[in-house]
């Protein structure tokens, strides 16, 4: 058993090597002296102070922070909704529409609502667009994790809340709601997140007019690749990072079962 | 713990309200589909690197007003994004047969010739294109073309030609500089060149010739480095690549940069004598725009023989500018590689939009190419 | 008072499924249908679409419902090339994104609780930055100018072989595509995992089985749903990845993801981008439902979604 479990440690670290290690080496040539990322010259901020000067940059935080937003508030509503219906009632259309976007491809979910909204509702692709695209993935992970909570949860306590006269609506007010909060909130910021980080839908969806930040850096990468783009990316994990420990300190469950079906 | 829950969801209720609100506040545009502007705006749809900043500048100071610009790095793009809804452009500055799609799709604004007293200065050469005769709609700003460049010493001390499209096609010569050459990473491009050199016309559909041009193309394949927009000028400045399709602003700038750099060789560029592609680029008004008044302000600006030669001077382009011609740098103008003779002008030609069912068809063959 | 009961029930029930399956009836469900009739019109003459119905007064073709995308798409082999490509790399990166992910998930499920949960989050925090930032990396590291690089070709030349190009080679694809959704598969193989009973195992042990005989017979068979969930959440997205390809892939490294693409922001030939991404639906709704048949033939453990 040693043995075996010494094996596997040491390809366990390996694999976590191979996980940091790229990260970590975008993080610190973001402080490097040089315009290449080849190799290590010295130390300096420079790269931060280009990102915060470029204004286009910030106005793509800045419409990134308020897309998030928007469609975390919206996905959690929904999705802590969707969540509660399908763990209470037998339905059958529900889960599949919810949990579907999780699982495909985000290329046909982008083009799909492309189509749609330049077709049906003749919209022009713009920060609405985007939200509700962004809305659309992230209920059913909303709704997986809110789900997975209830699923874990003793029940007993609402019988007995019942047997000693609680009307439904107290019983969810009171007990249920405070009892999934953790998950919503969870829900919540694993959306915020998904929603700031997310490519593909937003390449599709997004139109010409307001810089998003993924597509941005997505074409500095493509233009002319320098350190800034470093910069920009730590920040990010950064942000991304706070938001990922306070949401798995909530609900630690969610890792293990929110995680498993969507990102 | 209920009321901190409690309190945590009002917080974030409030701030995502306090974000909405300054959001529409500050008006980033298209909320909706509205798009509401802010005095004095002109909206650019441009290329990229493609106005000199001190240009821009200037303008701002003589219109009092503000340029916004938005870039583009090829026609497919900006005509695919046109497609896809994008508004609000004042002014757009498409190639040829770009131009050609917006004006049959019916989305451009005619031009009040009255607000552009510097029209004259445009070489007749370039005016009443197949495109747009009568110049309803477009100005010509810029040109290029589109040839090879080359390493010069080192295709010299291999004894291969540099007037033909035979160098980038044949193998006989390819394998001398196998890993060494690019071409461009365009459809449009890339089968332009090949049907130049099979002797038949860059807008020509017929199938047949395109499968020949196709099979040409996939035979040459192994022996080109890469397909390359952009990086190929890096690249001839700094010695790794000794031929390149390109652009002829590009490879100027290519030269500049080994002369900088200080290279012991030259970089020379010239169409092939089979011919090639002219892509004159023209400023037009797109109907979703809203200063139409500023928008001709611009054009007349641009058409002064000064502001135009600034681009030229600055990137190597042509210019169909009479009035610019003084202002330009003597080594840019006497430049038969960016400005045509007579002679080769009549070899070159203009790239055509291609029907739907056409570009399709050239879609496939291009997938093809790239997979083979 | 049963009636009124029943009744509100009722009322209750649709306020709260109504909205979520409303939303996204509207803004999933018939966008899918709209893709799926958008592949069987014809392309516009400037992109886009061509209208459904002729103006009034115009007369000929060029207008209205066709399957003539369907048989662009099958008319060349060339298409079934990229699709079998598309299923290849996803099958090669399923494959070792398996092989990398179980010695870890493996440990994690064994190791003590309380270090279990930072373990997990351990894994989870890489994939919290963002996809692009993961990708550009491994541009980074592969790079020709890289240390890696380097290193690579100078053991190469004194094995001599001629130097290699990592960066924008199927190579560097792969590396990005695992390194994308290795996460994917660690998590389901451990909640699985997490889920065995060591009394199994100290039993066969006790009757004399070795490491490897208690891997083989025990644990691999009870982990097979967990390994199947994360080959379905690993193979499913590889097969519409356009990023990676167009990012770290060479010109010909070009799968059905970047296809498209293409169509949609290169020839605006919108209805054969949607025939290809209804192929691509009908490609993951196969796989989707495999993985769930088999997943319930095999009984065992059931794996929740």
């Amino acid at each position: 058993m040693q043995n075996s479990n010494f094996r596997l440690w040491i390809m366990a670290i390996l694999v976590y090597a191979f996980l940091y290690i790229p990260l970590i080496i975008v993080v610190v040539y973001s402080f490097n002296d040089s315009k290449l990322n080849t190799e290590w010259v010295g130390f300096t901020l420079y790269w931060y102070e280009v990102l915060f000067n470029n204004k286009e940059m910030l106005t793509a935080a800045g419409n990134s922070l308020i897309i998030a937003f928007s469609a975390s508030f919206l996905a959690t509503i929904l999705g802590t909704m969707a969540g509660l219906a399908i763990h209470r009632y037998k339905l059958k259309v529900l889960p599949v529409i919810v949990f579907a976007p999780v699982a495909m491809p985000e290329i046909l979910l982008g083009v799909s609502l492309l189509l749609f909204f330049l077709q049906i509702l003749n919209l022009t692709l713009g920060m609405v667009s985007i939200i509700i695209a962004h809305t659309t993935f992230c209920i059913g992970f909303v709704a997986i994790i809110v789900r997975s909570r209830l699923q874990g949860m003793d029940w007993s306590i609402l019988e007995a809340a019942r047997d000693l006269g609680a009307s439904p609506m107290q019983c969810f007010r009171l007990i249920t709601l405070p009892l999934i909060m953790p998950a919503v909130i969870a829900g919540a910021l694993m959306s915020f997140t998904l929603s700031i980080d997310d490519f593909v839908i937003t390449f599709f969806t997004k139109g010409v007019g307001e810089p998003i930040l993924p597509v941005q850096i997505y074409t500095m990468i493509k233009v002319a690749v320098t350190p800034e783009v470093n910069a920009i990316s730590t920040l990010l994990m950064l942000l991304t990072l706070v938001m990922i420990i306070i949401a798995t300190r909530l609900d630690s469950s969610m890792l293990r079962n929110g995680g498993v079906n969507g990102r | 713990m209920v009321a901190n829950s409690c309190y945590l969801i009002m917080f974030k209720v409030m701030l995502i309200f306090l974000t909405l609100f300054l959001a529409s506040c500050t008006d980033q545009g298209g909320k909706l589909g509205s798009t509401i502007r802010e005095e004095n705006i002109l909206y650019l749809f441009n290329w990229n690197n493609y106005i000199a900043p001190k240009t821009v500048k200037r303008f701002e100071q003589s219109c009092n007003c503000k340029l916004s610009q938005n870039y583009y790095s090829d026609n497919e793009e900006m005509l695919a994004k046109l497609a896809a809804g994008a508004a609000g452009y004042d002014l757009i500055v498409p190639t040829g047969n770009a131009m050609d799609s917006l004006i049959r799709q019916g989305v451009l604004k005619p031009l009040n010739k009255s607000l552009l007293s510097n029209f004259k200065n445009i070489h007749s050469a370039h005016l009443n294109t197949k495109f747009d005769p009568g110049n309803i709609y477009s100005v010509p700003y810029a040109y290029t073309l589109t040839l090879l460049g080359f390493n010069q010493e080192k295709i010299h001390d291999l004894g291969l030609p540099v007037n033909t499209w035979a160098i980038i096609f044949e193998p006989k010569y390819l394998k001398k500089i196998k890993g060494r050459v690019t071409v461009l990473d365009s459809q449009r491009e890339l089968m332009a060149a090949a049907l130049k050199y099979l002797g038949y016309s860059v807008n020509d559909t017929n199938e047949e010739h395109w499968n020949q041009a196709k099979e040409m193309i996939i035979r040459a394949k192994p022996y080109w480095a890469a397909f390359s927009n952009t990086s190929y000028i890096r690249e001839l400045a700094s010695g790794n690549l000794w031929v390149a399709h390109g652009y002829s602003n590009d490879m100027y700038q290519a030269e500049l940069d080994a002369q900088r750099s200080g290279r012991e060789f030259t970089i020379n560029y010239s169409t092939p004598n089979e011919g090639g592609v002219l892509s004159l680029d023209s400023m037009v008004l797109h109907q979703s725009g809203a200063r139409a008044d500023l928008a001709h302000q611009f054009i007349n600006f641009m058409l002064d023989g000064e502001n135009s030669a600034e681009l030229t001077n600055l990137i190597g382009s042509g210019n169909p500018n009479i009035n610019a011609l003084k202002f330009i740098e003597p080594n840019i103008v006497n430049n038969k590689a960016i400005f045509p003779d007579e002679n080769l002008f009549a070899r070159l030609e203009m790239l055509q939009d291609f029907d739907q069912n056409q570009r399709r068809l050239l879609n496939r063959i291009w997938t093809e190419v790239k997979l083979r | 008072m049963n009636n009124e009961n029943i009744i509100g029930d009722r009322v209750k029930k649709w306020l709260i499924v109504g909205p979520p399956l409303f939303f996204l009836l509207i803004f999933f469900v018939v966008p899918s249908l709209i893709m799926f009739v958008t592949s069987l019109r014809l392309p516009g003459e400037f992109g886009g679409l061509a209208p459904l119905v002729a103006p009034v007064g115009e007369v000929g073709g060029g207008y209205g419902l066709t399957l003539e995308a369907y048989k662009f798409l099958l008319s060349n082999t060339l298409y079934a090339e990229v699709f079998l490509k598309s299923f290849g790399v996803a099958a090669v990166t399923t494959l070792i994104c398996l092989m990398l992910a179980y010695p870890l998930a493996l440990l994690i499920s064994r190791s003590r609780k309380r270090f279990q949960n930072l373990m997990v989050l351990l894994v989870v925090l890489p994939f919290a930055s963002n996809f692009l930032i993961r990708i550009y990396a491994w541009m980074i590291i592969l790079g020709p100018e890289s240390a890696v690089s380097h290193l690579i070709n100078t053991i190469l030349g004194v094995l001599g072989i001629a130097p290699v190009t990592l960066l924008f080679s199927p190579f560097a694809v792969l590396v990005g595509m695992v390194y994308v959704h290795l996460p994917f598969m660690i998590l389901p193989l451990y909640t699985n995992l997490e889920k065995h009973d060591s009394v199994l195992l100290d039993a066969a042990q006790d009757l004399g089985a070795s490491s490897w005989q208690r891997f083989w017979k025990i644990t691999w068979p009870m982990s097979l749903p967990g390994a199947l969930a994360g080959s379905a959440l690993v193979f499913i997205p590889v097969l519409g990845m356009f990023a990676i390809p167009e990012m770290l892939g060479g010109t010909g490294d070009i799968l059905i993801g970047n296809l498209i693409k293409d169509q949609f922001l290169g020839s605006r030939d919108w209805p054969f981008g949607s025939t290809l991404s209804i192929m691509l639906t009908l490609a993951v709704l196969a796989i989707a439902g495999l993985t769930a048949w088999i997943t319930r033939r095999m009984g065992g453990m059931k794996y929740a979604e």
